[in-house]
């Protein structure tokens, strides 16, 4: 599903930007600093599989890249790739194939994986199981809600959007776009007040993996 | 629309100390728009849910709870998107060709360069196929004699054929007239003998 090794653009793709005007894109190594990080996150938690984001991440940016003359600031350049990546993820999903490897890929994102990466505010053991607890929670409830749904949510509480701003990104009318976000929140709402308090054990693998990455970073 | 909530569905739920029976708690809209900021109810709706939210205890826990379990969805899982990118592999990306504006008429220069030394060898082609029309003309004329001939012939072969005799054959063809003839021809050579 993923690629391996190492990922290249096509060298002929930046050869042919001599007629174009000026865009952003063009210093797309700068780009792709600034705004991978971002979607790549997005199509993490939207699709939940480390080998698709990836892949729908680089597709995105060649995407990016062969319409940036169709680009005309109208919004800003991440409204713009999120909605690249929001239209190539919707593909994506709508086939059969995704629901097949989803249930069977290796890449598949486990809950805990991301439980584990809560960050430390308050030194008790109980208040950060607490917390994994409450992300493992909201992880569960976001991927019981509709794919529209979900990216609404995603797109308000993850990439902190404003609404007008989702509007432009989905193609949604604003009362559209706050009807989803409201279903999504009584949804997580309710899924959040009938097992927040239940407290979850991180896989052993998940913790030592959130320790691993602490001692990298210290 | 999410429907209202009641007091009993908010029972046993944390911060629901201050909930009192029959009374009224956000709406699911009214949530909501607190959860995601939206600005538009600010005159109306959302000034009445602020409100409520300064004296029921109840709603505000349960907003707090879900505002900071939401807060920690989003750094654990841009953390855990940060630590997954950092794991794979950097993409490699061409160096990006400058196309300076002076470098420009360069470009356009040496493509004229190109298209004329394309063109001269066609120029000079085209010159040389000129007198090739010519003896085409010539060759296209000579197979018109040619084939003018060769019907005169075919026409005389024909007429050959169709003869009842051929012509070097005539003079066998009728013996009983080279017969007479030579019988004249004899008798008056021997007369000519008698008269001498």
């Amino acid at each position: 599903m993923g690629y391996e090794g190492v990922r290249m653009f096509p060298s002929t793709s930046l050869s042919l930007g001599a007629e174009a005007r000026s865009t952003p894109l063009d210093d797309l190594e700068n780009v792709v600093a600034l705004y991978q990080p971002r979607v790549f996150r997005f199509l993490l938690a939207t699709l939940r599989d480390r080998d698709a984001a990836e892949t729908l991440t680089q597709e995105t940016f060649l995407r990016a890249w062969s319409a940036r003359a169709s680009f005309r600031e109208d919004c800003s350049l991440a409204t713009w790739l999120i909605r690249i990546a929001l239209n190539l993820a919707r593909d994506h999903t709508r086939t059969g194939r995704f629901r097949f490897w989803k249930r069977v890929s290796a890449s598949a994102v486990d809950v805990a994986d991301v439980a584990a990466f809560v960050p430390t505010r308050d030194g008790s053991a109980e208040a950060q199981l607490i917390a994994q607890q409450q992300v493992a929670g909201i992880w569960e409830s976001v991927a019981r809600l509709s794919s529209r749904q979900r990216s609404i949510f995603l797109l308000r509480f993850m990439e902190e959007m404003e609404i007008p701003e989702i509007a432009t990104v989905t193609g949604l009318p604003l009362g559209t776009v706050k009807s989803h976000l409201y279903r999504a929140l009584a949804a997580i709402r309710a899924q959040h007040n009938t097992h927040g308090a239940t407290p979850r054990n991180p896989t052993p693998r998940s913790a030592a993996r959130r320790d691993a990455t602490t001692k990298e970073t210290q | 629309m999410t429907p209202q909530l009641r007091t009993e569905e908010l029972a046993g739920q944390p911060g629901g100390g201050s909930a009192s029976p029959g009374e009224n708690h956000l709406t699911g809209e009214q949530f909501g728009e607190l959860m995601a900021g939206t600005t538009e109810a600010v005159g109306g709706e959302l000034a009445l849910a602020e409100a409520h939210l300064q004296a029921c205890e109840q709603c505000a826990a349960e907003l707090a709870s879900l505002r900071e379990a939401i807060t920690l969805f989003r750094e654990a899982s841009s953390a855990y998107a940060n630590e997954e990118l950092r794991r794979r592999p950097r993409w490699i990306l061409p160096e990006r060709r400058s196309y300076s504006r002076s470098l420009m008429p360069a470009y356009w220069v040496a493509a004229a360069a190109m298209f004329l030394t394309a063109l001269f060898p066609l120029q000079v082609l085209r010159r040389h196929n000129a007198h090739p029309q010519a003896t085409a003309v010539v060759a296209s004329s000579t197979p018109a004699s040619t084939a003018q001939s060769d019907e005169a012939l075919l026409e005389d072969v024909n007429s050959e054929i169709s003869a009842s005799v051929p012509t070097s054959m005539q003079a066998l063809a009728d013996p009983s007239d080279d017969a007479s003839t030579a019988s004249i021809s004899t008798s008056d050579s021997t007369s000519n003998q008698r008269k001498d």
